[in-house]
């Protein structure tokens, strides 16, 4: 468990790591356990009285079906939430964090480059997410059955699962790139903060404008629901847009860390 | 001639608002325990993490171990032991798992060793970090340092936190390393500390290089305190003109003076009378450095 920067990094937070995806597979299925209330014709049509903005702003416009509600309650908004809060606030810790704390120094002073320790513990990051991304599918598996969650398929909800992974890299590579860059957590924790801030209006809000309706394709909400991978399956493009951010973001702030002074 | 363990020269660096280093010109030999000596705030701490990489200078060289820092860091820090002026770790950790997690990045650490310094110092490392007092925190920082049996280590204030004790245990450690031919370079803000362990003193200040000075050297050309105990009162007269004395006082039957030279003269004018002891200290270094290179007290910390 202790025999480099990656397992360290795991074996640190497996406390912190476990009480989250407790945590998120809680709140997910919580709410997929609601579906049996909204699938009645007093709450098809309360929703139907909503103004069709607000169920766009909500992606709430395909809720009637099990999928649908799945996809935007869920996945589409709680999850996704607690999926942000993870990855910027473990992103921003991979460097900024520890060199805040002042434990970086002694680390950095052994045989080993800033980039290998950086990139193993994003890796680590990585591995976080997928482990909470699992807890969160197997509940969901579990109360398709005695919840009526009827009509999905399981390949198709292990593509929505590999989309919410790559949606949690992209915050926290965002968090890790702000933090690795400037040794200090504010930059990280703001970079991630302002990204989640400006996907959700890009999603839900700015479209409505006339002429904005585009900014929808800058969204990270976009590349995680947008297609609706829980109804269509894997989205080739949305993918790979969030796998090159990730790879760019990451390198990025790896070089500008492997550059930079290391402040005490 | 052996290769220096650690040469710089005309090392600057900026920090934009201050200057960490003005022009250090530097070389520490390989084999000796090397004293780094200046007030807080003279660019101690700032050579020392130019050393290990993790800050690049603003122009100048380093050399250390033959390498460059910023191009062979990784290599280098393979065969050297750094312990930060601020030692600081995760508190949710036991000393073991830390230590032995440090060793695995250094890849060959002896099995026995980690077991073998934490029993000579007295470290309890089932203990979580977080539970130990300050010295005991230092006493991982220091095991870590040494475990792998470096060829140069580099310490920023090493025994700050240590009780006596263990600062005399740390003073035997570093002249181990110094007697396998391996090289210890540790700075501090107190000289009696570096007197007990260097063989030689370089003091900076103001990032640069002020004197380096052989610790024997200073230590014989540096005023004793002596105390003498008679059987009866002694008139003062009988020491006023003794060479090398000075701060000659009387009371009664004792006499307490400063000797600054050799003592044959100030022991035959003490012969003269019946003696029932005498104390030589060893000469306190600060003040013989403090007044030799004028260096003001005050901000020696």
């Amino acid at each position: 468990m202790l025999a480099d920067s990656f397992t360290k990094w795991l074996w640190d937070r497996r406390r912190s790591i476990a009480t989250w995806t407790v945590a998120v597979a809680a709140v997910g299925g919580f709410y997929a356990a609601f579906w049996p209330t909204i699938d009645s014709p007093d709450m098809r049509d309360a929703i139907e009285n909503y103004p069709s903005g607000l169920l766009e702003a909500l992606n709430y416009t395909d809720i009637a079906t099990p999928s649908g509600y799945l996809s935007a309650t869920v996945y589409g908004l709680v999850v996704a939430a607690l999926v942000i809060v993870y990855s910027v606030s473990a992103g921003a810790r991979l460097v900024a964090g520890d060199e805040e704390a002042g434990t970086l120094d002694l680390v950095l002073a052994h045989p080993l480059s800033r980039s290998r320790l950086a990139l193993q513990r994003y890796a680590a990051l990585v591995v976080s997410l997928v482990t909470i991304s699992s807890g969160l599918l197997v509940v969901i598996v579990a109360l398709v059955k005695p919840f009526d969650l009827t009509g999905i398929s399981f390949g198709d909800l292990l593509a929505m699962h590999v989309h919410l992974v790559l949606f949690g890299m992209v915050f926290g590579a965002m968090a890790y790139a702000a933090g690795a860059a400037t040794g200090r957590r504010a930059p990280a924790v703001g970079g991630g903060a302002l990204l989640a801030v400006f996907g959700f209006a890009a999603n839900g809000i700015l479209p409505q404008v006339d002429g904005l309706e585009w900014i929808d394709r800058l969204s990270p909400f976009a590349w995680l629901n947008g297609g609706a991978p829980l109804q269509n399956g894997l989205q080739i493009v949305d993918l790979s847009i969030m796998v090159v951010l990730v790879v760019v973001l990451v390198a990025t702030g790896t070089v500008a860390f492997e550059r930079r002074d290391v402040s005490v | 001639m052996p290769e220096a363990a650690i040469r710089t020269e005309a090392l600057v660096k900026d920090y934009g608002t201050a200057r960490g280093l003005d022009g250090l010109d530097l070389e520490v030999l390989t084999g000796e325990v090397f004293g780094f000596l200046g007030p807080n705030g003279a660019g101690k701490t700032t050579a020392i993490r130019l050393f290990v990489d993790l800050i690049r200078p603003t122009s100048g060289e380093a050399t250390v171990l033959g390498l460059d820092p910023r191009s062979d860091g990784v290599e280098l820090r393979r065969r050297l032991g750094y312990l930060p002026g601020d030692f600081v770790v995760d508190g949710r950790q036991s000393g073991r798992e830390l230590l032995t997690y440090l060793a695995n990045l250094r890849g060959r650490v002896a099995a026995t060793r980690i077991d073998d310094l934490a029993e000579r110092l007295g470290l309890d490392t089932t203990r979580e970090v977080k539970t130990l007092s300050r010295g005991n925190r230092q006493k991982i920082g220091v095991i870590q340092a040494f475990m792998h049996e470096p060829e140069l280590l580099v310490l920023d204030e090493p025994t700050s936190g240590l009780d006596p004790f263990l600062q005399a245990e740390f003073v035997a450690m570093a002249r181990e390393v110094a007697a396998e031919g391996r090289t210890v370079f540790m700075s501090s803000h107190v000289m009696s500390e570096v007197q007990r362990c260097a063989d030689r003193v370089g003091v900076i200040r103001a990032g640069r290089l002020v004197t380096v000075e052989s610790i024997h050297e200073l230590g014989q050309r540096s005023a004793r305190h002596v105390e003498v105990l008679f059987a009866a009162p002694v008139p003062a007269e009988d020491f006023a003109g003794v060479s090398g004395l000075r701060d000659v006082a009387v009371a009664g039957s004792r006499l307490t003076c400063r000797l600054d030279g050799p003592a044959d003269e100030l022991l035959k004018a003490i012969a003269a009378h019946p003696v029932i002891t005498i104390t030589a200290e060893e000469p306190d270094l600060t003040d013989v450095f403090f007044e030799s290179f004028d260096i003001g007290r005050d901000d020696a910390g």
